[in-house]
């Protein structure tokens, strides 16, 4: 009698998951180089144009490293980098425009 | 229908991180001396950041996600608002 092991079935798909999860971290690191380097640039407008795609790329790959790791106070961090990263760009931009 | 599942999710994420990667490739592709190159980045952002929202729908996270989606689009107007009536001459 043969008998399927359903294990190495689930094994795969689990497989599948953690995959594309490292895929998408490669993906945010390279997001977040490029972001950076757009900060750099010489106008200010640049520099919160860069932060602001910066801050959702670490919170996506602290939310990724808590389901890879388990590292569970990464949620905090991502909460507090989601929320005040648009506030602090739109607060800045208003400074720029002036009042 | 937890597989089916897992692959969709797999699927999404692989594709929000294709989109991610063509958004970082737009975004240092162009110098800065054209005219008007910021209005541009921050339209490329967004698709950044919608794929990150998806994302972050397909990692279980739906709070952030709506928190996010609310969020961006007023930062995205308040920069390029600020850069229109701004004192920012370069660029």
């Amino acid at each position: 009698m043969v008998r399927v092991n359903n294990d190495n079935y689930k094994g795969v798909k689990m497989d599948i998951l953690t995959i594309s999860e490292y895929i998408l971290m490669a993906a945010l690191a390279i997001y977040a180089i490029a972001t950076i380097r757009i900060a750099t640039r010489k106008t200010i407008s640049m520099g919160i144009v860069g932060l602001l795609g910066l801050s959702i790329s670490v919170a996506t790959l602290l939310i990724l490293v808590k389901n890879i790791y388990g590292i569970a106070y990464c949620e905090t961090i991502a909460y507090a980098l989601v929320i005040l990263g648009p506030i602090g760009t739109i607060a800045f931009s208003k400074v720029i425009r002036g009042w | 229908m937890a597989d089916i599942i897992i692959l969709i999710k797999s699927a999404v994420m692989i594709i929000a991180a294709v989109l991610i990667v063509l958004t970082a490739f737009g975004l240092i592709r162009y110098k800065d001396d054209m005219e008007r190159i910021l209005y541009s980045r921050v339209h490329m952002l967004g698709v950044a950041d919608m794929a990150c929202v998806v994302a972050l729908l397909a990692l279980n996270e739906p709070l952030l996600a709506v928190t996010y989606f609310f969020l961006t689009p007023f930062a995205s107007h308040a920069i390029a608002n600020a850069y229109y009536y701004g004192e920012e001459t370069r660029d």
